[in-house]
């Protein structure tokens, strides 16, 4: 195991370095400067050079990375150009929030969609099989700007039954503490990742159920349901668990139409925002942390599997 | 006092997109205690049906209709609420299935899974359970039981496994025992030791078993009854003595006919069962079998037999034989030349002498262990070939047998190519294929071909059969366009499929008719050499009987040379002349046909050419003992001197220390063993004749 994790955080760290030169020469080949998004298109030649030799953008591209790729290693990231605030605060207040928002719609899609596979590949070809069928290619066909309208429409406007903005406390304590204004946020962000686990599901489930031990386990006479519980479930969750490892940098990444149609400043908006106005420390840090992300979901995803299907324990045996 | 089991009037239905399959169709039987019951015929005649019928495990769309009865000590299980089945299953009635590496959860301990049972049916504690998991985990040969609860199945082997599943089946002291195939994925040494085993448990348990099986000899050696299955109908039924003695069914007739025989000379022409069974979503009106029987009138076209006969010897047929089919058969289906290898023996060893057409020397093929280049790791390799020759005449058949594991298909991939020795040399026709590269290599690979075990992969699913046998000719650039269409038919007619074949897809063909297409794509290059991995054993015995004659026609009139590798001993002997005995990764015996089977020199031969079944129940009763105890060890740490000694009866110090050389006993027969069975020839070294072992 410990030979096992050595080379995985190897790995790890050449796929971070990897993105960070892709990102850093990427974000520097589109066109435009930085400071002419920052100052203003009046800004003069002067107030420009001295923006550039403010924040090192004078210096050769080289240069740059190699000071970028020091800092970053001492956990500095660079201010931000349009908010003046050192990057790892922005991260350190947004990324929780995100963590939070994803996370629990992550879990709650898991939680219906393992079930929901399941019992459609016991009631393969009926009528629950085609029903949730149809509803999961109509969840999965739709745009999430779409189910929050509606939502809010329904529940916010129509009802009063819930607040049609996200909580707006900067702790995840002071979240908590406001669940109602999570609800639906977290339930359009549920049905947007329920449809692809809920299918992974289903043909894992599908697959599972011809296999033999299945049968034996029925000769047994046990009951169905103990069938489905004891050896359905768990030999069928390795596919999902590969999908839910590569979704972990969407959870870091944020959601940007669901965090700006529930006023949620997230990960999301940040990007988007340093996107738009060429805000290079913004613009790196978070892909960074998107591709520690990236590693850390496939090496949870391989953690997952080897801890359910003892033939890929990574032991040295 | 009833009958233990009482079947009648089975019938299972299944509902499937192409129609209601009548996958058991009027079907009775009783079973005592202490009974074995063979249910006895080829796949899709409703022998598992049957099984999973009085288990009330049917498939999705499966429905036992009509009168149906299923009775257990006169209790009808039919119609049983689903909560009363399950307190049968695996209680009183308990399954074993066919595949030991796919009927274990992987995820789960064999502990767990043994004890799942327990707990289900007796209740009690964990620990209890746990206890008594052991305890039958032990008498089913499990080695040091209570340490290896906690194993999962993946850390077993085959054989181990499948002892863990009769463990599971037997936990709860069932009444009836089914066991489906339950050594047909396993190797005949492992094959022996189970069924013993199973005859074991059951006269100690004083279990009744129902033994389904495609497998004569299986039959002969371990059942009291047999019903022999057609078509979702019992053609016969008898007790085993007199089913293979005296049988009334022209099918069963006909299938142990086919049957290459291990206990009996080179034959001829093995007599086939021409056609196919008949679609069960549309029965045939008269007796089922009337399409492929010999003896078939009118009245069998038109009306259905029924059982008849003095209870003790039931048959369905208008018109019964008596007794089995006369050795030599009268006519014979296909139009091929008869050729007994005795004759071409003589003619290849000739071949051998003047000019082989490959030769092996010293092959070794090792495969590194993943991940074990890590520093800190023992570098640690498979020993797959260690140090193997051989050589192929012109016109030769050699087979080449040993268990799973043994590097018999190592060694195939070696001879036509598709992989590279570590050491040692393949030449063919006097050039070393090992320097050869890019299209030197490319145009030589015409020469050696593959056929392949599983007529379903080896086949591009999505391509045309006229396109699959055209292509090895485009890439070779043979002909134009029309020639290599020319070409198509001319190897569909040579291996007996209609020329509108080359219209169609693989899944449109039966598994007989693909293995077809698979020997006639290995001869559309005409090569000199065919390897033929297992080519029958995913066959059923009728249709492996079908493409057995092809492929020995097919070698008389096209001079080609075979490498036949395959664990089924009897296929061996039926088509090669001459016969290596492998054993892990090292050839311990190679001589003729004669040699190896009348007279073995290598206490592994002997012990294999025990454990396979013969079908013939007098000779299968007088075996006394598994033929070769034990399981093969780890290729990655083979056995030091001999590496047989760990499972041979004869093994003695020097075994352990020194690694025996092969000895002549024969001409063109040598075995490697410090203690053989026979007295080899006085201070003859192999080396000397100049033929390699």
């Amino acid at each position: 195991m410990t030979a096992y994790l050595v080379r995985r955080i190897g790995q790890a760290v050449v796929v971070v370095l990897g993105v960070m030169v892709l990102t850093f020469f990427m974000i520097h080949m589109v066109p435009g400067s930085a400071a002419r998004a920052t100052l203003g298109t009046r800004a003069t030649a002067e107030r420009i050079a001295m923006f550039n030799a403010a924040y090192g953008l004078d210096k050769p591209l080289s240069t740059q990375f190699l000071t970028f790729v020091e800092q970053a290693a001492r956990g500095n990231f660079g201010t931000s150009y349009s908010m003046q605030q050192p990057v790892s605060t922005l991260i350190a207040q947004r990324l929780p929030r995100d963590g939070l928002l994803l996370g629990l719609s992550t879990l709650l899609a898991l939680a219906i969609a393992l079930p929901m596979g399941i019992y459609q590949a016991v009631r393969r070809g009926r009528i629950a099989d085609h029903v949730f069928t149809v509803v999961s290619f109509v969840l999965y066909s739709m745009p999430d700007f779409f189910f929050a309208l509606v939502l809010i429409a329904v529940f916010s406007v129509q009802f009063h039954l819930l607040p049609s903005e996200a909580p707006q406390a900067e702790s995840v304590g002071g979240i908590l503490a406001d669940p109602q204004g999570l609800v639906l946020p977290v339930v359009t962000l549920t049905l947007v990742s329920l449809a692809g686990f809920s299918r992974y599901m289903r043909a894992s489930a599908l697959t599972t159920l011809a296999q033999d031990y299945v049968q034996v386990a029925r000769s047994k006479g046990l009951p169905e349901r103990l069938v489905l519980r004891r050896h359905v479930l768990r030999n069928s969750m390795l596919p999902v668990i590969t999908i839910l490892g590569l979704s972990a940098p969407s959870i870091v990444a944020g959601a940007v139409i669901a965090e700006s149609v529930f006023n949620y400043p997230g990960m999301g908006l940040l990007f988007y925002q340093a996107a738009t106005s060429k805000d290079y420390p913004i613009m790196l840090g978070s892909t960074l942390v998107v591709g520690v992300a990236t590693v850390l979901g496939s090496l949870f995803a391989d953690i997952a599997y080897s801890l359910l299907d003892p033939r890929i324990r990574y032991v040295d045996a | 006092m009833p009958p233990l089991l009482e079947v009648s009037n089975l019938t299972t239905h299944i509902r499937t997109r192409r129609g209601v399959v009548r996958a058991v169709d009027g079907v009775s039987f009783t079973l005592e205690e202490g009974e074995t019951l063979g249910l006895v015929g080829e796949s899709g005649c409703g022998k598992s049906m049957t099984g999973l019928s009085v288990m009330g495990l049917l498939p999705r769309g499966g429905s036992i209709v009509g009168d149906s009865s299923v009775r257990l000590g006169g209790r009808e299980l039919v119609g049983l609420p689903e909560s009363d089945l399950r307190r049968v299953r695996g209680n009183e009635i308990a399954m074993v299935f066919q595949d030991p590496m796919s009927a274990l959860d992987p995820t789960k301990t064999i502990g767990h899974q043994v004890a799942e049972s327990v707990l289900l049916h007796r209740g009690g504690t964990r620990a209890e359970a746990a206890d008594r998991a052991a305890e039958v985990l032990g008498l089913v040969g499990l080695p040091h039981p209570r340490e290896r609860l906690g194993d999962y199945p993946h850390q077993l082997s085959g054989g181990l496994r499948q002892r863990v599943l009769i463990a599971m089946a037997l936990v709860n002291e069932p009444k009836v025992l089914i066991a489906d195939e339950p050594t047909t994925a396993l190797d005949v040494t492992i094959q022996a030791q189970i069924l013993d085993l199973l005859a074991d448990l059951r006269a100690r348990l004083r279990m009744a078993m129902i033994l389904i099986t495609h497998d004569m000899g299986v039959t002969a050696g371990h059942t009291d009854r047999v019903n022999v299955m057609y078509a979702g109908r019992i053609a016969e039924s008898a007790g085993t003595g007199p089913l293979f003695r005296a049988m009334r069914h022209p099918y069963t007739q006909s299938l142990l006919a086919s049957v290459p025989r291990l206990d009996r000379g080179p034959t001829g022409q093995l007599p086939t069962i021409p056609g196919l069974p008949p679609d069960l979503t549309d029965p045939p009106s008269g007796c089922r079998f009337a399409a492929r029987c010999q003896y078939a009138t009118d009245r069998c076209r038109t009306a259905e037999p029924e059982l008849t006969g003095p209870a003790t010897h039931r048959y369905a047929c208008w018109h019964p034989t008596d007794g089995p089919r006369p050795a030599e058969p009268v006519d014979t289906p296909m139009d091929v030349e008869v050729v007994l290898p005795a004759q071409a023996a003589a003619v290849a060893s000739a071949a051998v002498a003047e000019r082989p057409v490959l030769e092996a020397r010293d092959l070794v093929r090792e495969f590194p262990v993943r991940g074990s280049w890590l520093p800190g790791r023992e570098r640690r390799v498979v020993h797959a070939l260690s140090g193997v020759s051989l050589t192929i005449g012109h016109g030769e058949t050699l087979g080449i047998v040993g268990e799973s594991g043994c590097g018999k298909t190592t060694l195939g991939r070696l001879l036509v190519g598709l992989d590279r020795p570590d050491s040692g040399t393949v030449t063919l026709d006097g050039t070393d294929l090992g320097r050869l590269r890019g299209r030197e290599l490319r145009q030589r690979r015409r020469d050696l071909q593959m056929m392949f075990q599983d007529p379903f992969s080896s086949l591009d699913p999505r391509m045309r059969v006229g396109s699959i046998l055209r292509e090895p000719l485009q890439i070779q650039g043979l002909g134009t366009t029309s020639e290599q269409r020319e070409r198509v038919a001319e190897l569909l007619a040579e291996v007996g499929l209609p020329a509108h074949a080359a219209d169609l897809y693989p899944h449109e063909f039966s598994g007989g008719q693909r293995q077809r297409v698979g020997l006639a794509r290995a001869l559309a290059l005409t090569p000199k050499l065919i390897v033929a991995d297992e080519p029958v054993s995913a066959l059923d015995v009728s249709v492996r009987a079908q493409v057995l004659n092809l492929m020995r026609g097919l070698q008389v009139s096209h001079g080609l040379s075979y490498v036949v590798i395959s664990h089924d001993l009897a296929v061996v002997r039926y088509l090669a002349d001459r016969i290596g005995v492998m054993y892990l990764g090292r050839m311990v015996e190679v001589g003729s046909a004669d040699d190896i089977h009348l007279r073995a020199a290598h206490p592994y031969t002997a012990g294999l050419l025990k454990a396979v079944p013969v079908p013939d129940p007098d000779v299968e009763r007088a075996k006394h003992g598994a033929g070769v105890r034990g399981e093969l060890p780890s290729p990655l740490a083979p056995p030091s001197g001999c590496r047989f000694r760990t499972r041979c009866p004869l093994a003695q110090d020097l075994c352990a220390l020194e690694e025996p050389t092969p000895r002549l006993f024969a001409t063109g027969h040598t075995a490697a063993c410090h203690f053989p069975l026979q007295t080899p020839l006085p201070d003859a070294s192999p080396a000397l004749t100049g033929d390699p072992a």
